[in-house]
This record gives C-alpha cells, structure tokens and sequence, in this order.
C-alpha cells in the first residue's frame, strides 16, 4: 500500500473535512456542505449508473422530491425535521422503486427517455400545483436548531451532513464489493448470463433505483435546509447534467471517483461563479475533455499513477481507459 | 433422484409463423453426457434457450429433476440447479476472473443489502468462504494463474473454459453447454474430452452439449440427439446415430446420401 493509497486520501479528506469549521469562513462552510450533498448524490448514481448500468436521469427530480418531501412534511404537518428529514428520503425511495418497474423492460436510450419524461413530469408537479408546493416561487423551510447542542445552524448542519455522507460512502463501498456489487455488475455487463447465474433482473435494477432514491432523498433533505428555501428551478435539468457530470468527471463505477468527482465538480462550478456568463461555456468544455481523454475519470489516472487505488469491480486496474466500464446504449442485447 | 434429470416433453416453440422446435422429446438421465447435433437452423440452440428459459415454449413441458421449470424466469430456473454457458464469451467485462467466479456463487450466497452494507460478520466469513470456492473452480478447469486477470486479456477458449467454471461453482445439477470447444486449439481440444469426463464424474454434473466438432461429441458422449427443422429425427448412442440413414440425409442431402451408401 502506498502512502497516497485510497484508503489514506479518503481518510486524509475526512480528517480535512472534520476541521472545516474551524476555520471556515461562512462562504466556504457552505461550499464545504454542497460538496458534501454532492457526494451523497454522486454515490447514489454510481451505484445505478456506474455499477447496475442503468442510464436514467431521474435522480435531479429524486434529488427534488428529498427536498419537497423533507420540507413539505415540516410546513404542513410542522413535523419535526429529524422525522421529516428520513420521511423525505423514504418518499424518494419509494418513487425510485416505482421507476425502476418499467426499467425491467427498457434499456439503454429507451430508459434514458422515460426516465427524462418523469423528471419533466416531477418539475411540472413542483411548479404547478400550488396548493401542495407553493408553485414556481418556492417556500422557506423552516430552519432547524441543534439546540442543546453548542453548535450553530450552518455548523450543526454541516456536520450532519458529514455523518450522513460517511455512513453513505461506507455502506455504498460494502455494498459494491459484496455479492451485491457483483449482481449488480452483472446486470450491467450482460443481463443473459446475469440470469443464467440465477441473479433476478427486477430485484436488482429496483435494489439499485431504490438506493440512488434514497440517497438522493437525504441530499435533498440537508439541500432544503442549507438553502433555508426550495423551489423548483434548482431540480431541473442542468442539475441531472452536473450530476452526470460528478461520476463522469470521477469515474463510473468506483465510490471513491463519486468523491472525488462530486468535490471537483463543486468547487470548479463555484470558482467559475467569478467569470459570469463562461461558466457554461468552460464547465462544457471540462465535460467533453473527460469524454474524450479520461473515460475513466480521475480514479482511472490515479489507479495508473499510485499504488493500493484498485478497488473491486472497476475494470481498469492497470489497463487504458478502454476498458472502463461503458454504458451500453444498444437495446437489449441480442440472444444466442 | 428422478429418473431423469432433464426432460423434454413434446416441446414446440413457434417464432412468428415459423414452428422453430416442433414436438420435441429429450430425456436425459442423471451422470449423462448428451451431445446434440444438427445442421445450422435446426433449433438446436432455441432448445437449450426454452430449457433455461429464456423463451417459453408454446406447449409441452419441461422438467428438471422431475419438478417442472417450464415458462419460469431464467433466474428462477437457474437457482433450480440448471447451469449454461453461451455461443459467445459472457464473461462480465468489468470483473476479474476471480469476481467473474465469485459472481457465478450468487445463488449459493445469501447477504442482504443491510448485511452486506454493514458489512457484518457473516458477510466476512461468506466473502471468504466464496473466494476460497472461486480458486478452486478454477483449479479444477486449470485456470487459476489467470485468477486477477481480466477476460478481455484471455484468448477467446480461455474465457469459454472459465465461463464453464464460472457455471459450475454453484453446484448445478444439469449444465448445457452451447459450442464449448469453439475457439479451442487443437491441443486444448485433447484436453477438453477429459475436463467435460472429470465434470460429470467428479461433479456429478449432467451434461447437454450443442456442438459441431463431430468427434469430440462422438467419443465423449454417451448419447447422441440429433435435430433437424426443429424436430428430433435421431436419438441414442453415437454409433448407431452415425448410421442412420435420415441423420446422413440431414446433413449431406439425399444426393450424396446415396454415393455415401454406394461407397
């Protein structure tokens, strides 16, 4: 193992991220928290796209319906935000069990299209019907108080979400590298011989939708409450793009490339806040330079450059990055 | 145990208008290798796909150590103890070959999702229990140096071999195989009568094989079915199938059948 091997980065990162308030302004005390909500939902569509090879672009309206749910459940049945908060996951969960019914049936494009549908439909939901959500211009959420504890809002909320994501990554990372992992895989790579193995295709294309539901429900849960205010626009498509763009841009198929992609997409996307208008233009041009360069993302490099960065079922180990897992797009493939 | 580990009941599959297996009847008894053969289209691969289940068939039954899988999921039927392998390679691409093995355990392991999240004890223990399955399956077909490979880096008969493994970890009682020898080379060849042999002696495995190296079905197997336009027109030991007179027209047309008898 070496000295910058995956384990001592990401334990070196978490000690990093336990000091942040320390000496954080509150500008980067919040950057630090989207980073963490980032990761929450990079690993939630690892998991469905990069492992289970799944290509839907639901998770922005799951992320959406985390946050509604949470908040909602606080506005208009004044839950309290520790019940609220799970409630809102479940809630995603759920729709993400729903969704993953007709994935049994679709695959590659087809699957990519309905699931778009359903994000336009859950966008459509949070705009236009006022009475439950408040429409087009949003809501404040109640803020939440971490009161016998010495902690203030933003502080308490940051470290919230610290121990949401922890528990997150180190239960993804058990989850992939068991025999859970490897059906999942499977499924991916090929769902004949994934059958013919006795793995049941709808129990693991919904096992995978309902875990990147669920994570996508808490980031939302701790979104409402970072920004104090939910409201539709941040839930649309752009937010599926950078989504995509975290696992892309980290590496399809490793928990460890969720991290470090959903921090990188982050912190380029806020140091480009500075040149209004380029923002677009250059986080563009990041994305079609990974596309084209790094398949495998910042995990593929980092697999080649050091040591003890190979994780299980990422198929790069040593090799270029042709052979990065791919996302099929054919249809279902075609029988012997 | 039943008589039969595989039987085909009077199985018709129909594509559209084409009657693909028509009426078909296949027993296979418990320790047997069964060579099927036939010209291209003769549905021999449609077969082993209704048997595994990926298609149903339209009538007729199917059963598997005498209870019936007939129109079950393939996963279903899978766990039932029925184990393949494909015409092309199927290994998973983005697993080595020791997760490729440990994967073919699926239905041999029992983890949850919180189990397997939290990673407790058992799953430890299930995890070990698995790899230590996985090299020996491997062994066992001559492949362990190969254990951290990936299969893209295999020749094409590497990766059929350790597809076979891969079928066999998980204990099935009867496993088809579809073309096993293709993409073997010659020597390979020699050595692939003997692995299907210790596969049914020391596995205790029932075997179907689809395949059109002629002489390896004729000294390995113990029967011989031969099917033509979906229906079985031959069926029992390779030298009296040899013979037969409607198996030589099958194949070579009624032409040379008769300069084949003439000579």
């Amino acid at each position: 193992m070496g000295l910058f091997s995956r384990r001592n980065v990401l334990a070196i990162l978490l000690l990093l991220a336990l000091i942040v308030p320390s000496f954080a302004n509150a500008y980067q005390l919040f950057v630090g928290n989207l980073i963490l909500i980032y990761v929450l939902l990079a690993i939630g569509l690892n998991v469905l796209v990069g492992y289970a090879g799944q290509l839907a672009f639901a998770n922005a309206a799951m992320f959406g319906i985390g946050a509604y749910g949470t908040a909602l459940l606080q506005v208009h049945l004044s839950w309290p935000f520790y019940l609220a908060f799970p409630a809102g996951a479940l809630i995603a969960m759920a729709v993400g069990l729903m969704i993953s019914l007709p994935a049994l049936r679709l695959s590659g494009l087809y699957l990519a299209l309905s699931t778009l549908a359903f994000a336009q439909f859950a966008q459509w939901v949070f705009l236009h019907w006022d009475t439950l959500t408040f429409g087009a211009g949003g809501f404040k959420s109640p803020p939440i108080s971490f009161a016998p504890l010495p902690l203030s809002k933003p502080v308490g909320l940051y470290y919230l979400s610290l121990i949401t994501t922890v528990c997150v990554t180190l239960f993804a990372q058990n989850v992939v590298a068991s025999r859970i992992g490897r059906a999942f895989v499977a499924v991916r790579d090929s769902e004949i011989a994934a059958q013919s193995l006795g793995v049941d295709l709808l129990r693991y294309k919904a096992l995978a939708f309902g875990i990147s539901g669920f994570t996508a429900g808490l980031a939302g849960g701790l979104y409402s409450q970072l920004l104090n205010f939910v409201s539709p626009e941040g839930f649309d498509l752009f937010q599926m793009v950078i989504q995509k763009s975290t696992i892309v841009v980290g590496g399809l198929g490793s928990i460890a490339g969720s991290v470090l992609g959903a921090a990188a997409i982050v912190i380029i996307l806020e140091l480009l806040r500075e040149v209004k208008g380029a923002q677009e233009v250059f986080f563009g041009a990041v994305l079609i330079f990974f596309v084209t360069f790094l398949r495998g993302g910042i995990v593929s490099v980092l697999q080649q450059r050091l040591r003890g960065w190979d994780e299980p079922l990422h198929g790069t180990r040593g090799t270029d990055a042709k052979s990065a897992p791919q996302l099929r797009l054919d249809e279902k493939e075609s029988l012997p | 145990m039943t008589e039969f580990a595989l039987s085909v009941r009077d199985v018709t599959v129909r594509f559209g208008g084409v009657k693909v297996l028509d009426g078909v009847n296949l027993d296979v008894k418990p320790g047997e290798i069964r060579g099927l053969i036939g010209p291209n289209g003769a549905g021999k691969t449609t077969l082993l796909n209704v048997v595994s289940g990926i298609h149903a068939p339209l009538q007729g039954d199917i059963m598997l150590d005498g209870e019936s899988i007939a129109g079950h999921k393939p996963s279903d039927i899978a766990r039932r103890g029925l184990g393949r392998t494909f015409q092309t390679s199927k290994l998973f691409r983005g697993m080595t070959v020791l997760e490729n093995l440990m994967a073919g355990l699926h239905r041999r392991t029992h983890s949850g999702i919180f189990r397997s999240g939290f990673r407790l004890t058992r799953v430890t223990a299930e995890e070990e229990e698995a790899e230590r399955a996985a090299r020996k399956s491997l062994e066992f077909v001559g492949m362990a140096q190969f254990a951290d490979r990936h299969g893209t880096e295999l020749s094409f008969g590497q990766q059929r071999v350790i597809e076979i493994a891969r079928t066999l970890i998980s204990d099935p009682k009867v496993v088809l195989l579809d073309e096993p020898a293709v993409g073997l080379s010659i020597n390979r060849l020699a050595e692939f009568d003997l692995l299907l042999r210790r596969i049914r002696d020391e596995k205790g495995v029932t075997l179907i094989l689809i395949e059109h190296v002629i002489r390896l079905v004729m000294d390995v197997c113990d029967k011989v079915t031969v099917l033509s336009s979906g229906r079985v027109i031959a069926d029992g030991e390779p030298d009296q199938v040899r013979h037969n007179e409607q198996v030589i027209e099958a194949y070579l047309g009624k032409e040379l059948r008769a300069r084949h008898s003439a000579s």
